[in-house]
């Protein structure tokens, strides 16, 4: 843990400056304009040193990561594993990569606590691959941190609105 | 059967095939994909064999219940309200309405909305509104909930059977009970079964996920990525001395040695050096409790358990269960939970739920390029299929025959204990048993699991945390 312990002491410093809701939908837009396109690397510039990504159970409810069954619970370490992976030509579930399309709405600021701001938002996301799309509907809820040229992921966490992956809505991309 | 490769009817085709001469095991791909067969499965496997259930720590409190189907008949299952599991049919008596439209929660009753009929959590009819129109009292007790026709615990894993017509459930599980008593075995607290369940659906045949769970061979190159991971991270992978079994009945087994460590019983760098300290301390307790010789069965070992026909135990890293539910020949759905000690400590939960999901289910950074394998298989399969192409339309599984010609045991980068499931499925189903091409082996038992050659992982570790009382307790054993 030492070792992160230093990333995170050398990243970028927070900020308590005014943040619109338009400043929070650009970088969610942008945001998804990579993931569409496989622009992992950069995908993986938008979080802060130290960053987690979750997907929850459909039936997780209020378990945390922590404690229960998840479908996604990247700490820094596996979530810079699972890029890597990504990227890979031995990726096989997305190799060759599906086809994603997201769509986000309903853009909502929550509470903000010194340089972290919680954000919610709609996303649907179409996956086409192997002759079948599948649709993914569900909400984005994500810790952010602010600083002075911009926003980053301290905790990016999508939650389904489905009552279970339905055939083959294995969670190879990201969501 | 003469020439059975050759015949052009692909329905005469026989579905499984050894041919000892060759070495060769064939199983014809129509039983990945035909309607008939799969609707055979249903009445001479899923309507006549002991099938998993849950577990009973899904059910912590009286009235708890959890919603879910079993050989697609949809279930109630519950814990009453003096503590007694069911398993009910989830369809009113009356007109067969669906009883519970929830998927989970805690409730004395079961209502159905149609005509309001109310039962017990006992499955006795509690209100029938307006009674008098029926004959008498002895006619609406006859209206209770249909359960199914059998139930039976075994080390909290719960199993029913719709037909009154099996084994007891021990003599079912026959040697594979040993591999689920190991896991309640590794903490003192016993296992529960933790929130959140991973539901997915995969566009292939149940028995491929059975032939993926018990096919060591597919391990470095289908995950490829995961493997380099754990490289990097510190992690020990190899495949050597490692070995398959059949275990009777159709149960399977797969002993695990060569990819390192298990949470609070085999420690591993990546998993910190808290956990180094946590893991000694874990394995004295053991050792104490369970006696050296079991203690290293229990920590040392990792398994691959499949108890025929829809329970995958891996009890790896750290332990994790999956339930098959045949859905259609080319659809299944898969129901996935973690297991974990009781009361486990805050930091090693979250060790273990990072190590878990890592690699298994549906997000994890190598279950979804075992599901594009099934995927990739239920259609490749469709090139050979059709009139006049029978003899091609067959999957190969003839890896490491050998071994089963000569009665041992196959390696478990082998494909023997694929060819156990086929030998049992291919009786179970109706079809009359696998055809020999050549002179079959003579009968005898299946090679005996053996205890791996694997070191002792408490001197390992005490090697790095040595302790005045853990050698004192060293000395002891």
């Amino acid at each position: 843990m030492t070792a992160l312990d230093a990333e995170l002491g050398a990243a970028v410093r927070g900020s308590d400056r005014a943040v619109t809701r338009a400043e929070v939908e650009d970088f969610l837009f942008a945001e998804a304009a990579l993931l569409d396109r496989q622009r992992y690397d950069e995908w993986l510039a938008l979080f802060v040193e130290g960053g987690r990504y979750e997907v929850p159970t459909t039936d997780a409810g209020a378990t945390p990561a922590s404690q229960g069954g998840y479908f996604v619970c990247d700490d820094w370490d596996l979530l810079r594993a699972r890029v890597k992976r990504l990227r890979s030509r031995k990726a096989h579930a997305e190799n060759p990569p599906s086809l994603v399309h997201r769509m986000i709405a309903n853009v909502r600021l929550l509470e903000r606590e010194g340089d972290e701001l919680a954000v919610t938002a709609n996303f649907i996301v179409h996956r086409a691959r192997d002759g079948r799309t599948n649709a993914f509907p569900g909400r984005y809820v994500h810790r952010l941190q602010v600083t002075d040229d911009g926003l980053r992921f301290r905790l990016r966490r999508a939650e389904l609105a489905l009552e279970q992956l339905e055939a083959g809505a294995r969670l190879s991309f990201i969501l | 059967m003469t020439s059975p490769s050759l015949s052009p009817d692909p329905d005469a085709a026989p579905l499984v095939v050894q041919d000892w001469e060759r070495l060769a095991f064939r199983v014809h791909r129509r039983a990945y994909r035909d309607d008939a067969l799969f609707a055979a499965e249903r009445s001479r496997i899923w309507d006549r064999t002991w099938l998993y259930l849950g577990h009973e720590t899904e059910l912590p409190n009286p009235n708890d219940y959890k919603v879910r189907a079993l050989g697609g008949r949809p279930l109630i299952f519950t814990r009453d309200s003096t503590g007694e599991l069911h398993a009910f049919l989830n369809s009113c008596p009356h007109r067969g309405t669906v009883l519970c439209r929830e998927t989970q929660g805690s409730s004395k009753h079961f209502n159905c909305f149609y005509h309001a009929w109310a039962f017990h959590n006992t499955g006795e009819v509690a209100a029938i509104p307006d009674p008098s129109a029926y004959a008498d009292e002895e006619y609406k007790a006859s209206m209770r909930l249909r359960e199914v026709a059998r139930l039976e615990v075994f080390e909290g894993f719960v199993f029913v059977s719709f037909t009154d017509d099996v084994p007891p459930l021990l003599d079912h599980l026959g040697a594979a009970a040993d591999y689920i008593r190991m896991i309640g075995e590794q903490h003192v607290a016993g296992m529960e079964v933790l929130p959140g369940t991973q539901l997915y659906s995969v566009r292939g045949n149940w028995k491929l996920a059975v032939e993926n769970a018990m096919d060591g061979y597919h391990f470095s190159p289908t995950h490829n990525t995961f493997v380099g991971y754990l490289r990097e991270s510190g992690f020990a992978v190899t495949d050597d001395d490692q070995y398959a079994y059949n275990l009777g009945n159709g149960h399977s087994l797969l002993i695990l040695t060569g990819h390192g460590g298990r949470i609070s019983m085999l420690w591993e760098p990546r998993f910190g050096e808290d956990e180094r300290v946590r893991t000694a301390e874990h394995r004295r307790e053991m050792e104490l409790r369970l006696g050296s010789e079991r203690a290293h069965l229990v920590a040392d070992e990792s398994h691959i358990l499949f108890v025929f026909p829809n329970l995958l135990l891996f009890d790896l890293e750290g332990l994790s269960l999956r339930q098959l539910e045949p859905v259609a020949p080319g659809n299944t759905d898969v129901r996935a939970w973690q297991l974990a000690p009781r009361g486990e400590d805050p930091a090693v939960r979250d060790l273990r739920m990072r190590t878990m999901v890592s690699f298994v289910g549906p997000g994890g950074l190598a279950t979804p390029d075992d599901i594009e394998a099934y995927e990739a298989v239920q259609r490749g399969i469709e090139a050979t299929a059709g009139n006049g192409r029978a003899e091609l339309d067959y999957s190969d599984m003839s890896r490491g025959m050998a071994a089963d010609a000569a009665g041992e045991r196959g390696r478990s980068t082998d494909e023997g204990a694929m060819r156990g499931f086929w030998r049992h499925w291919v009786r179970s189903v109706g079809a009359g048993g696998p055809v020999d091409i050549g002179t079959p082996p003579p009968p005898r038992p299946e090679p005996t699991p053996l205890p791996s050659s694997r070191p002792h992982g408490l001197d390992e570790i005490l090697a790095g945390t040595e302790t005045p009382a853990g050698q004192e307790e060293v000395a002891a054993r």
